[in-house]
């Protein structure tokens, strides 16, 4: 019997809405909890942003600070803030600064792009590479040379973006002089942080890759491609590369939230503003608005690529695609139909 | 001889001094000029506020002093109050009315008119702005009006004696903005002012940088200044460097030509001919341990006593790097107006230290710390910068049986910590141009004290030398406060802050104000 359109709809509505409903959760989750760690942290918000303008002539007069609480939404009960907070954040006011004074949905507008730039190339050149090396390891005829291909990446990961960053900066900025050591001004600017950012981000998806390439390299379908006399490159592009695909857009989905919100090394050694920068900012200047701000929008874009990885699943794996009929289980004998694609195709 | 000796001399003298008029003349009608257009002075972190009159920021400040220009400058190396965009003050004998007579020839950015209305708007704005503009207010202590005669003659009205209004005056803080400024709320005011200076704000993209450019016609320059009119480059660029190594490496490699805060530890690496070092020690209260003598052991006179003299403050110095500057010797900096040395009564002395502590019953325990009837002689210091100090001072203590823990907060718990009276000492600087700094922080009148002591004399020839107009009679009593301040060990003086920077070596003019400032109006670049 051949599926209804309505059907089809109730079957998109059932695997789309668990989804939603989990991402709207781990929303409202991570503003929560940002919210009362917050607030349970000692001391106050208030003193410690005017401290930052004020130095040595800080008032601690504590009317004043009264007015200036009151003025940035933080006085009342913690009840009162945190749903007087939460409403105005549903309707995209994340208020406004207590360190800068500048509202906290321009700032995190102003930040983002340069933030998305250095991660996307960051991203881009630690897959391409760590592809590339997994690639040269699948085909090395040696076992020595492949091991030693294998044992490359992890060095991306022991080594701090810190020292990574600086160095590439004396060699390339004040050495050689081809990139500027610092800023957002120049677009090249955006090439020594990303390389230093590929190197832990590559390191890491080179880890889950290249596991699921060498584990597919002992499977049959590889063995039997193999007698088939494909060439190595047909194997590893056709076979190995789609089989390996799951993990590694789950690793992605990961890199990408850590990528969002962990540029602050590197944003700090290459003096760019952006995402990472505005965070440390605001935690040293305990400027509750901001971090509560940054948290939501970083959750956000977490969250947005945790449900484009799940659905790409379904692209990716056909044995993961929601069926029809309301069944949870395939028909074995589809099960087997589609796996046998996948390793013949 | 016969012939008279005048007579000689007066012909000699003529020609003599003929000549020289001729070379000032031409030293002068040579204008100094700029090799380069742009300069780019790498600043060390986000100045946040551009608003001079609210941050106090040092790094804001360094950039806020090139856009808005003051009633009056000070003269760093004496101290006295000149002319500047008021052409004369005068002041009652109580302090408590302040008349000043601007320049009729000044505009602001926006090309709007320096008038006695203006500075007016200024002075009320600032006392409304309450604790967002926290040294002004300070400042503006006892501010009743400001009282307009004619266009260009203004009065400033105080309900109680105010010493250091006058030279509040010289500084950014009080430093005037155009009317539409005034007019704009502080958060607004926070991302540009507009200012009568040499430059005018261009951009500022946060965590980016700041650009200023240079502002046409101008022609009211200080006197203290080297040349008169315009600045002398067109525009100069503030990136924000907040990585040390960034900063010295950008210098070394041309992409920066001045850059703010040279680490102390790579100070030998550029005193070379190549670079241009500055520096100059912070006015004020110099780097201290500050005490909150209502707790039971710093209420102890022979424990703060010991504290003072086992200190050595010329180690501190090597230690920690800073030979550029030199070890405190009072309460305030050497670079201070009134600064009087009290270092004989500070002098390092260990073994006259533990003498004292023995005498008061302090008894070494099995670890090394003192003891007395089961109590450690152990006090703690909070603080939010300088830690190698404050390490080499507990190192130092330790050695005659005192233990000092250290309490690094953030800034914010800090002030908190003020607030709240909760420390045994804060270790801290405080940085003012006048000798009232003594009064901010020791006073327990002055709304934000730091010092928690109990002592009328003290607080009498404070609230004295803040209402006394003869400078001489007013140095008096600020050299009594230091002798007091020290004597009764209410202040364990640490280190002098210096302010250093470098530049490659051919930028030339690059000067500091009288609150160590930097003052860029006749920076320029030669070949």
């Amino acid at each position: 019997m051949a599926p209804t359109p309505r059907d089809r709809l109730a079957t998109i509505v059932r695997y789309l809405a668990p989804k939603l409903v989990q991402f709207a959760f781990v929303i409202w989750a991570t503003y929560t909890v940002t919210f009362l760690l917050i607030h349970f942290l000692p001391g106050d918000p208030v003193l410690a942003a005017l401290s930052l303008k004020g130095g040595d002539a800080t008032t601690t007069d504590p009317a004043e600070l009264a007015a200036l609480r009151a003025q940035y939404g933080l006085d009342g009960s913690l009840w009162q803030q945190y749903l007087g907070h939460f409403v105005s954040a549903l309707r995209g006011d994340l208020g406004v600064s207590i360190a800068t004074g500048q509202p906290v949905t321009d700032m995190v507008a102003r930040a983002l792009p340069n933030t998305a730039a250095v991660a996307v190339l960051a991203l881009l050149l630690g897959v391409v590479t760590a592809v590339i090396i997994t690639f040269l390891a699948f085909v090395s005829p040696w076992r020595w040379l492949r091991q030693t291909l294998l044992q490359i990446p992890p060095l991306g990961v022991a080594t701090p973006a810190f020292l990574s960053g600086l160095v590439l900066v004396s060699v390339f900025s004040f050495g050689l002089g081809w990139f500027p050591s610092s800023g957002s001004r120049n677009p090249l600017g955006v090439v020594l942080p990303a390389i230093t950012l590929a190197l832990p981000v590559g390191a890491i998806f080179f880890q889950v890759f290249s596991a699921a390439v060498l584990e597919a390299m002992t499977g049959p379908y590889v063995f039997t491609a193999v007698a088939k006399g494909l060439s190595t490159r047909t194997i590893f592009l056709r076979h190995v590369l789609r089989n390996s695909l799951l993990p590694s857009v789950t690793i992605l989905g990961l890199l990408i939230g850590y990528l969002a919100g962990g540029t602050a090394v590197v944003e700090t050694v290459f003096s760019r503003d952006g995402i990472g920068r505005i965070t440390v900012d605001a935690v040293l200047a305990r400027d509750t608005n901001v971090i509560q701000g940054v948290v939501i929008i970083v959750a956000l874009v977490y969250s947005v690529v945790n449900l484009l990885v799940d659905l790409s699943y379904g692209l990716i794996d056909p044995r993961t695609r929601p069926t029809l009929g309301g069944r949870r289980g395939l028909s074995t004998r589809a099960t087997a139909a589609r796996e046998k694609a996948v390793v013949e195709s | 001889m016969s012939r008279s000796t005048p007579q000689f001399s007066r012909w000699v003298a003529a020609p003599v001094a003929a000549l020289a008029t001729v070379g000032l003349l031409a030293a002068c009608s040579t204008p100094l000029a700029s090799a380069e257009d742009t300069v780019i002075f790498a600043i060390k972190e986000d100045p946040t506020c551009l608003d001079p009159q609210q941050t106090s920021m040092t790094t804001a400040l360094n950039i806020g002093r090139q856009v808005v220009d003051s009633l009056t400058d000070q003269n760093a190396d004496t101290g006295e109050i000149v002319p500047w965009l008021a052409e004369s003050f005068e002041t009652n004998d109580d302090l408590t009315a302040f008349t000043f007579t601007l320049r009729d020839d000044v505009t602001f950015s926006d090309d709007t008119a320096l008038t006695a209305e203006v500075v007016k708007a200024n002075f009320d704005a600032l006392a409304a702005l309450g604790s967002a503009a926290s040294l002004a207010s300070q400042y503006l202590a006892g501010y009743e009006d400001t009282v307009v005669s004619d266009d260009s003659t203004l009065t400033v009205n105080f309900s109680t004696p105010n010493a250091q209004f006058l030279q509040g005056t010289s500084t950014m803080t009080l430093g005037l903005v155009a009317e539409a400024s005034t007019a704009a709320t502080a958060e607004e005011r926070c991302q540009s002012v507009i200012g009568s200076g040499p430059f005018v704000y261009d951009s500022y993209v946060p965590n980016d940088s700041v650009v200023i450019v240079k502002r046409a016609g101008y022609d009211w320059a200080s006197t203290l200044r080297e040349h008169s009119g315009e600045a002398l480059v067109s525009t100069i660029e503030f990136p924000i460097i907040t990585e040390n190594g960034v900063r010295t490496g950008g210098l070394e490699s041309g992409e920066f030509d001045i850059i703010q805060d040279l680490p102390y530890a790579d100070e030998a690496r550029f005193d070379t001919d190549d670079f241009n070092l500055y520096s100059q020690a912070n006015t004020g209260v110099p780097n201290s341990l500050i005490p909150n003598t209502s707790r039971p052991i710093v209420s102890d006179d022979a424990v703060r006593h010991a504290m003072l003299l086992g200190t050595d403050r010329e180690e501190i110095k090597t230690l920690t790097g800073a030979t550029n500057s030199e070890p405190p010797t009072s309460a305030l900096t050497s670079s201070t107006t009134g600064f009087d040395s009290q270092a004989d009564a500070m002098e390092y002395d260990p073994d006259a230290a533990m003498a004292l502590l023995d005498d008061a019953g302090w008894i070494e325990g099995a670890d090394g710390i003192r003891e007395k009837d089961g109590v450690k002689l152990s006090v703690s210091v909070t603080a939010f910068y300088a830690q190698d100090v404050l390490e080499t001072v507990q190192m130092q203590l330790k050695k005659i049986g005192i233990d000092l823990t250290l309490n690094m907060v953030t800034a914010g718990d800090f002030f908190g910590a003020i607030a709240s009276g909760d420390y045994d000492f804060l270790g801290a600087a405080l940085t003012r141009t006048d000798p009232d700094a003594l009064r901010v922080l020791f006073s327990q009148a002055a709304s934000s004290h730091w010092a928690i002591v109990d002592d009328a004399e003290l607080e009498s020839v404070l609230a004295e030398q803040a209402t006394t107009a003869d400078a001489d009679a007013r140095s008096a009593l600020v050299e009594q406060a230091q002798e007091l301040i020290i004597d009764n060990a209410y202040l364990i003086p640490t280190l002098e802050t210096t302010q250093l920077h470098a530049s490659v070596a051919n930028v030339d003019g690059v000067a500091f104000d009288s609150a160590s400032r930097i003052v860029l109006y006749d920076v320029r670049i030669a070949e």
